[in-house]
C-alpha cells in the first residue's frame, strides 16, 4: 500500500465515520448553492422564454416593406439566397390579390386577401403541406370560421374584372387542405401558391391564363415586377441588420425592432442583477464554505500529526483535507442540484400554468450543473489546501501535544 | 554496544514575547541500543519535549550535535535534517525505526483496533503475516481487534497504542507516560507485558514517567534531571543528562 491510495481510504474513512459532522458540512454547502442555482434557473428560464417566445414568432421577425416599391425576381431571390433570410416570397397588387369565396355550408360570399406561400413559409410552420397549384388553399382561422368550413372541405373561388367593357367572372374550385390558427393572422386570409396569386393577377390585368382556360390578352407583359414582398429573418438577432440592409437600397422597412431591443434590454438588465446578486452569494459562499472547511482541519490537527507520526509525508497529508473538501463539495453539489430540480419542479409544474406560460420559467442546461460543480469544487479544494498546508507546517509535535 | 542517540548541548525553548518561559538543555546525552531509559520528572520539567525531539517530530532549535544510529539503518544527522527542512527524510526514519505510544494513545478513532495496528506495517509494505495477531494476544487485545479505539477502555487502547509502535519492528520505542492514565495494577501488568515484548525483540526503549517507584520496579536507568531559574528567573531551564 503506497501512501497515495492509503490517505484517500483514510480520508474517507474519517469521512464516513464523522457522519453527522460531514451531513452538517454537507448541508451548509447545499443550503447556500442551492439558492444560487434556483436564482441563475429563474434568470435563464425567464429570459430563454423571452427570447424563444420573440423566436418561435414569426410575426418578430417579419420585416414589412413601407409602401410599394419595384422588386423582380432576381431581387426577391438575391435576398433569398442570404443566410440571414428564412423566408422570402412576393407579393402581387393588393386589388389583384382579392378573391370571393363561397361555401356551399355559408350563406355569404367572403371577399378575402390571398397571399402567396411555399415550402419553408415560418407563419405556416405547423401546417402537414403548403398549397400547390391551382386547386389548393389554406384558410385562416377568421375566414374558416366565417365560411363555416374545415380542412378537407371543397370550396368556390371567384374573381371579377372589367374587360373590354364587360364584367367578367371566372370561377374554379379550391380544396381547404388546413386551417391556420389564429396565431397565425387574426384576419380573414387565404394562403395560395405563388402560381394561382400571379395568376389572379394576370386575370385582372386582362391577360388570359391558359393554365386555368381564362381567355385575354395573350401579349407579354415583360419581366413582372412585384409591389411588396413577405420576408422573414432567420432570428431576432438578424432583424436590425435585414431592416438597415433594405433601408441601404432605398427600400423603407418596418419590424418588432423596440420589441426585441426591449427583450434584449431586459436581458441585459437581468443579468446585471443577477450577477450582482451572484457575485456576493459566491463571495458569501466562498467565506462559508473556506471557513467550514478550515475549521474542519484546524479540528484535525491532532489526527493529522498522528498521521505524520507514523511516518506519512506533508505532501499526503494536505491531501487529506483536500479529499475531505471534495467529498462535502461533491456531495454538496449534489444535494443543491437535487434541491434545485425539486423546486424547478415546483416552479414550472405548479406555478407556470397558472401565470399561463407555455414555456418553462425555471430551468439549467447541463453546462450551468457543470459550472457550478468546477467552481464549487475549485473553492473547496483552494480552501483545503490553505488549511491544509497551515496543518503540515505545523510540527508533529504541537499538533500532538495542543488538544 | 552501539550508540543510537547521541546528543550534545541541543537546546529547545518556549519564550513568550515577554521573555518568561521554559528551555530543555540537554548537555550530554548517549542512549545505547537495547537500552531501557526512562525520563523521570516531575510535570512540566520537559521530559515530553525531550521525547519528541528524540522521535523526530519537534525541532530543536540548538544542537551541537544530534546524530541518529538506528539498529539496521544508515546514521543520520538529525540536527541538519531539521536544519534543511528535510521533512521527508524525517518521516522516512520515523516511519522505519522508531514506535510512537502517546499518553493518550493516540489511535484514530475512525479506523478498527486491527486497522491502526497495521496502519504502520502498511505504510511499509511489509507482508500480513500473522504478526498482528500473535502480538495482539500478547498484549491481550486480540479479542478486541475488530472494535474502534471508542469501544475500548482505557488500559485496552493503550495496549493497542504499543502493538501499533511495535507492530512494524521498529528499534526504538519511545513511550510518553503510556500509563499515567491506568490505575496502578492495570499499569503494571501493561509495563510488565511490554517489557517483556522489547527484551525479546531487542528494542531500544526510552519512556517518560513521574512515578520513580515503577520506574525502579522496571529496572530502567535514568537520565539525570535538574531544574533551576535562569535569566533573574524569568526563564525555566531543564537539563537532562546521563545519570
Amino acid at each position: 500500500m503506497t501512501q497515495l491510495p492509503s490517505i484517500i481510504r483514510l480520508s474517507f474513512r474519517d469521512y464516513s465515520h464523522e457522519w453527522r459532522m460531514s451531513g452538517c458540512f454537507i448541508l451548509a454547502l447545499a443550503s447556500v448553492l442551492a439558492p444560487m442555482l434556483i436564482l441563475f434557473g429563474l434568470k435563464f428560464g425567464v429570459v430563454s422564454s423571452m427570447v424563444h417566445e420573440l423566436v418561435e414568432n414569426p410575426v418578430n421577425r417579419e420585416i414589412r416593406p413601407v409602401g410599394s416599391g419595384r422588386y423582380d425576381d432576381a431581387w426577391i431571390d438575391a435576398y433569398r439566397a442570404r443566410g440571414d433570410v428564412e423566408f422570402v416570397i412576393p407579393k402581387t397588387r393588393a386589388l389583384a390579390a382579392t378573391i370571393q369565396l363561397k361555401s356551399e355550408t355559408s350563406a355569404r360570399i367572403l371577399s378575402t386577401e390571398m397571399q402567396a406561400t411555399d415550402s419553408g413559409d415560418p407563419l405556416l410552420a405547423r401546417m402537414p403541406r403548403v398549397p400547390r397549384g391551382y386547386g389548393e388553399l389554406i384558410l385562416s382561422q377568421a375566414a374558416a370560421s366565417k365560411l363555416n368550413v374545415a380542412a378537407g372541405d371543397r370550396i368556390d373561388a371567384s374573381l371579377a374584372r372589367q374587360f373590354q367593357g364587360k364584367r367578367e367572372r371566372v370561377h374554379l374550385p379550391l380544396d381547404v387542405i388546413a386551417i391556420a390558427d389564429a396565431t397565425v393572422t387574426t384576419r380573414a386570409v387565404a394562403f395560395v401558391s405563388l402560381d394561382l396569386l400571379i395568376a389572379s393577377e394576370n386575370f385582372k390585368d386582362g391577360r388570359a391564363v391558359p393554365e386555368l382556360e381564362w381567355t385575354g390578352n395573350n401579349e407579354d407583359g415583360g419581366e413582372r415586377v412585384y409591389p411588396s414582398f413577405r420576408l422573414y429573418a432567420r432570428s431576432i438577432y438578424d432583424v436590425e441588420g435585414l431592416v438597415n440592409a433594405l433601408e441601404a437600397e432605398g427600400v423603407r422597412a418596418k419590424a418588432n425592432v423596440a420589441e426585441i431591443t426591449t427583450v434584449q434590454s431586459i436581458d441585459r438588465n437581468l443579468s446585471v442583477i443577477f450577477w450582482i446578486i451572484a457575485c456576493v452569494g459566491a463571495v458569501g459562499f466562498s467565506f462559508s464554505l473556506g471557513a467550514s472547511l478550515w475549521a474542519n482541519v484546524d479540528r484535525k490537527r491532532k489526527e493529522l500529526s498522528v498521521l505524520r507520526l507514523v511516518g506519512f509525508k506533508s505532501g499526503r497529508i494536505v491531501l487529506f483535507p483536500v479529499l475531505q473538501a471534495c467529498y462535502t463539495a461533491l456531495l454538496g453539489w449534489l444535494l443543491a442540484v437535487l434541491v434545485y430540480l425539486a423546486f424547478e419542479h415546483v416552479i414550472n409544474f405548479v406555478l407556470a400554468p397558472s401565470l399561463k406560460l407555455e414555456r418553462e420559467l425555471c430551468y439549467l442546461l447541463t453546462e450551468h450543473f457543470m459550472w457550478a460543480l468546477g467552481l464549487t469544487v475549485t473553492i473547496a479544494i483552494y480552501a483545503a489546501i490553505l488549511g491544509g498546508l497551515r496543518a503540515a507546517r505545523i510540527q508533529p509535535s504541537d499538533g500532538l501535544r495542543e488538544i | 554496544m552501539t550508540v543510537v542517540y547521541n546528543l550534545k548541548n541541543v537546546v529547545k525553548q518556549r519564550v513568550s514575547d515577554d521573555g518568561i518561559g521554559f528551555r530543555l538543555v540537554v548537555p550530554d546525552i548517549q542512549i545505547s541500543a537495547q537500552e531501557n531509559i526512562a525520563l523521570v520528572g516531575h510535570s512540566g520539567c520537559g521530559k515530553s519535549t525531550l521525547l519528541d525531539m528524540l522521535a523526530l517530530i519537534l525541532a530543536p532549535d540548538e544542537s551541537e550535535q544530534f546524530d541518529l544510529h538506528p539498529v539496521g539503518g544508515k546514521d543520520d544527522n538529525i540536527g541538519q535534517l531539521w536544519k534543511r527542512s528535510r521533512q521527508s527524510h524525517l518521516s522516512q526514519i520515523r516511519k522505519r525505526h522508531i514506535g510512537y505510544v502517546l499518553q493518550s494513545g493516540g489511535l484514530l478513532p475512525y479506523l478498527t483496533v486491527r486497522e491502526n495496528i497495521e496502519l504502520p506495517r502498511k505504510l511499509l509494505k511489509l507482508p500480513d503475516d500473522d504478526s498482528i495477531n500473535s502480538l495482539s494476544r500478547v498484549l491481550g487485545i486480540h479479542r478486541q481487534l475488530d472494535k474502534l479505539p471508542g469501544l475500548l477502555s482505557a488500559g485496552e487502547r493503550q495496549r493497542a497504542a504499543f502493538a501499533r509502535a511495535l507492530s512494524h519492528r521498529p528499534s526504538i520505542l519511545l513511550a510518553d507516560e503510556p500509563t499515567a492514565a491506568l490505575d496502578p495494577i492495570t499499569a503494571q501488568k501493561i509495563m510488565a507485558v511490554v517489557m517483556e515484548v522489547i527484551r525479546g525483540l531487542k528494542i531500544t526503549l526510552i519512556t517518560a514517567s513521574h512515578d520513580w517507584a515503577h520506574v525502579y520496579k522496571m529496572e530502567l536507568r535514568t537520565l539525570r534531571q535538574e531544574s533551576e531559574p535562569v535569566a533573574d528567573g524569568r526563564i525555566y531551564e531543564s537539563r537532562f543528562s546521563d545519570g
